[in-house]
């Protein structure tokens, strides 16, 4: 068994040390109010004691992680007073992620975490390990992973020439293992010897692969980087600097908006006096209390403009650090991926744990031909901030996003069936039925300020044509050979392809409304994560007829898949998709 | 296709009534402390929730059916938003039998079956009799066993 970092204790002391010590002051202070025979001046003492006592619980809990390399298992021992000690198999886990911060990387730390599916946080998080320690950790668990896989297929297949042809590397892969594990628990840098032969090996059913002679390989490879010391790592995708700027300027992040919001509730006061000062040049009130109505009125457009203007600045901002020097590759049957400007983000996604893939495109990329692509896995918890899904693409030309889509889960090119047009005459009435609610409010307002020609809110009933239109044409679907296709909204459009035999649950639903018309909406379920952002995909309002033949599809060919499936054990992915 | 046990509306109802009556709870808390309400309005409130509790009860009953298909469990079921389900077999990642107090009162069980999906990870068969949900789960889980071991995570 491994322990973390030793500055990993020196970080635990700190952080239960100032717990601890808050927790002791606070109590003493709360104690002191309510009963006479506690003084408040006791809190001098108090602090230090508190302080000392989370510092050791800190360095106590440093000494009681631990963590190991098993041949079948990840193994996880913590907890000081309560002890939990977790196992998790090698072919359950779904995403092996490194987070490393500023700091962490001046110091050369980082944070790997292990993901499964189901649960409802991340399974392992190790806080911190040495860099070179988190790479190890990637790549074995990655070649352990390849490992028992193909133990299980050597085992699962009894057609003689496959399982001949596996046997023998499987075997000394495992006595490999064994040797490794005994060195590796005296040296944890020791990198394996086994580095290319099981690695390799999936893909040799694969016919389309290319041979490793062949790939771009990784000429930017850093020498500190992840895999640098791993299976050949060939990139896949890189984003150059021309989509980053691209990506930054065109994405919307919800959560810049959020951001400002708070930072505005944490110094309310200094945000007034800029927002006021910054609306006088253009007749703003001089100072907050003394104004007209129409100077009130200038600086509640100017603050808007300002608030929206800061959260768009804020978005691109953020966007471009994150995604900045975006790289995709894949070492053996992973993809791998590192990306961030300050916080560095790297992390491998087995490539037969993908669930779904997804083309997403705002309006002002559709209308440059750009769009992004993205692939959802089971593992990642609902605190996770890409919802579920990983980008594999950030933003790339949409022709070269829709060749990648279509290499990557081999669907053909789709011819999108719509809605009936009675799918429309809903959506003209929900909205009107909106705008209705937007005039009411107007009219409610109205009542209680001095606003009068509330009427003029009416003008909102332009825009329900085009928004029913724009709805309406976004919406398709495809009924493929092997996948259904599933496209929707016109903010963010996304069109998911979803392989059959990755279908958990198939519903057809109906409300009131939709009986009304005889239309349907038939949700397709994938085991992705749960999100709340993150809708399962669904097809909306089709005839139900149509709805319930493509139900019955669905379940059809996921029998047939699974049944193929099970005779050429081939996950029908791709992972040379570029 | 299968229909529930008909003891099911009276739980229905007892879950509505329970509701019209904390509804009938807030409102004379309400004009004890805020404003008047006339009792005859809250009495009023609580029959109508009843009613609709009963009617929904009826409805609900009327169109909850399940049956045991080839390669997946298949339910229909809901009144305001009717819904078909499949829940193939192979996806099936565990079966549960439960039962809460009114249930158990009224003799009741309901099989849970979980999926690794996202939506409708959980899918619940209330109002079956006690045998009937085991019999359900023992079929359920050999059917989950014989299909494949393979469970698309």
């Amino acid at each position: 068994m491994n322990r973390l970092h030793p500055l990993s204790a020196a970080a635990y002391a700190l952080q239960y040390g100032f717990l601890w010590l808050s927790v002791a002051s606070i109590l003493t202070l709360l104690l002191g109010g309510i009963f006479d025979a506690i003084e408040s001046a006791w809190v001098s003492l108090a602090a230090p004691v508190g302080l000392v006592a989370g510092a050791a619980y800190g360095i106590a809990y440093y000494y009681r992680f631990e963590y190991g390399i098993t041949p079948d298992t990840f193994d996880v021992a913590s907890g000081v007073l309560a002890r939990r000690s977790r196992e998790i198999p090698y072919e359950r886990i779904q995403n092996v992620d490194v987070r490393q911060g500023v700091f962490q990387r001046l110091l050369g730390l980082a944070v790997v975490s292990i993901e499964t599916a189901g649960g409802g946080s991340t399974e392992a998080a190790l806080n911190f390990v040495s860099e070179s320690e988190a790479t190890r950790l990637q790549h074995q668990i990655r070649t352990r992973t390849a490992e028992v896989k193909d133990r299980r297929r050597g085992r699962g297949r009894p057609d003689a020439s496959a399982a001949d042809e596996r046997s023998p590397a499987t075997d000394e892969a495992s006595s490999d293992a064994e040797t490794e594990r005994t060195s590796a628990a005296t040296d944890p840098d020791e990198p394996a010897p086994d580095d290319d032969g099981p690695t390799a090996e999936p893909d040799s059913t694969d016919g389309t692969t290319t041979s490793d002679s062949d790939p771009v390989s990784d000429g930017r490879d850093r020498v500190a980087g992840p895999d640098s010391r791993g299976p050949r790592r060939e990139q896949l995708f890189a984003l150059e600097a021309r989509e980053l700027l691209l990506y930054s300027f065109t994405s919307f992040r919800p959560a810049a908006a959020a951001a400002l919001l708070g930072l505005f509730f944490f110094a309310t006061d200094l945000a007034i006096d800029l927002l006021v000062s910054a609306a006088r040049p253009f007749g703003g009130p001089a100072n907050l209390g003394e104004g007209s109505p129409t100077s009130y009125g200038i600086l509640t457009v100017v603050s808007v403009v300002n608030g929206v203007v800061t959260a768009y600045v804020l978005s691109v901002v953020y966007t471009f650090a994150a995604y900045y020097d975006f790289r995709l590759g894949r070492a053996g049957g992973d993809f791998v991926y590192e990306r961030g400007l300050l916080q560095r983000y790297s992390g491998s996604i087995p490539v037969e744990k993908v669930q779904s893939v997804t083309v997403t495109a705002n309006p002002l990329q559709r209308l440059i031909g750009y769009a992004g692509l993205w692939v959802e896995t089971a593992g990642y918890g609902p605190e996770s901030d890409s919802g579920g899904s990983q980008s594999a693409v950030p933003l790339a030309d949409q022709g070269r996003v829709h060749r990648f889509t279509e290499t990557l889960t081999g669907v053909e090119s789709p011819r999108f069936r719509s809605p009936p047009t009675t799918a429309l005459r809903r959506y003209l009435a929900r909205y009107a039925i909106v705008a209705a609610l937007v005039v009411a409010a107007a009219f409610a307002v109205a009542q209680f300020t001095p606003l009068e020609r509330w009427y003029l809110a009416a003008v909102v009933f332009v825009a329900v044509p085009p928004a029913a239109y724009l709805k309406y044409v976004n919406l398709g679907y495809y009924v493929g050979e092997g996948h259904l296709v599933v496209r929707r909204g016109f903010w963010k459009r996304k069109t998911t392809v979803i392989p059959y035999y990755r279908i958990q649950t198939v519903s057809t639903r109906r409300t009131v409304f939709q009986r009304r018309l005889g239309l349907a909406s038939l949700v397709v379920d994938t085991a992705s994560s749960r999100s709340f952002f993150w809708t399962s995909p669904t097809i909306y309002d089709v005839d139900l007829k149509d709805a319930r033949d493509v139900h019955g599809t669905g379940r059809k060919r996921l029998q047939t898949a699974l049944r193929e499936r099970a005779r050429a054990d081939d996950s029908g992915l791709t992972i040379d998709f570029t | 296709m299968e229909a529930l046990h008909p003891r099911i509306r009276l739980f229905w109802i007892a879950k509505g009534a329970i509701g019209a009556i904390a509804l009938g709870v807030v409102l004379a808390a309400v004009d004890q402390w805020v404003t008047d309400v006339p009792t005859a309005a809250i009495a009023a409130v609580v029959l109508l929730g009843l009613g609709l509790g009963i009617a929904y009860a009826v409805q609900l009953y009327r169109v909850w059916q399940y049956e045991v298909q080839s390669d997946a469990l298949y339910l229909e079921r809901g009144v305001l938003t009717f819904v078909e389900t499949s829940v193939p077999f192979v996806r099936v990642q565990h079966v549960d039998t439960q039962f809460g107090p009114i249930e158990r009162a009224l003799g009741l069980s309901s099989v849970v079956v979980y999926t690794a999906g996202s939506r409708n990870a959980d899918v619940r068969i209330p109002g079956l009799t006690p045998d009937r949900a085991r019999d359900l789960q023992d079929t359920l889980r050999k059917l989950a066993v014989e299909s494949e071991a393979d469970d698309g995570v």
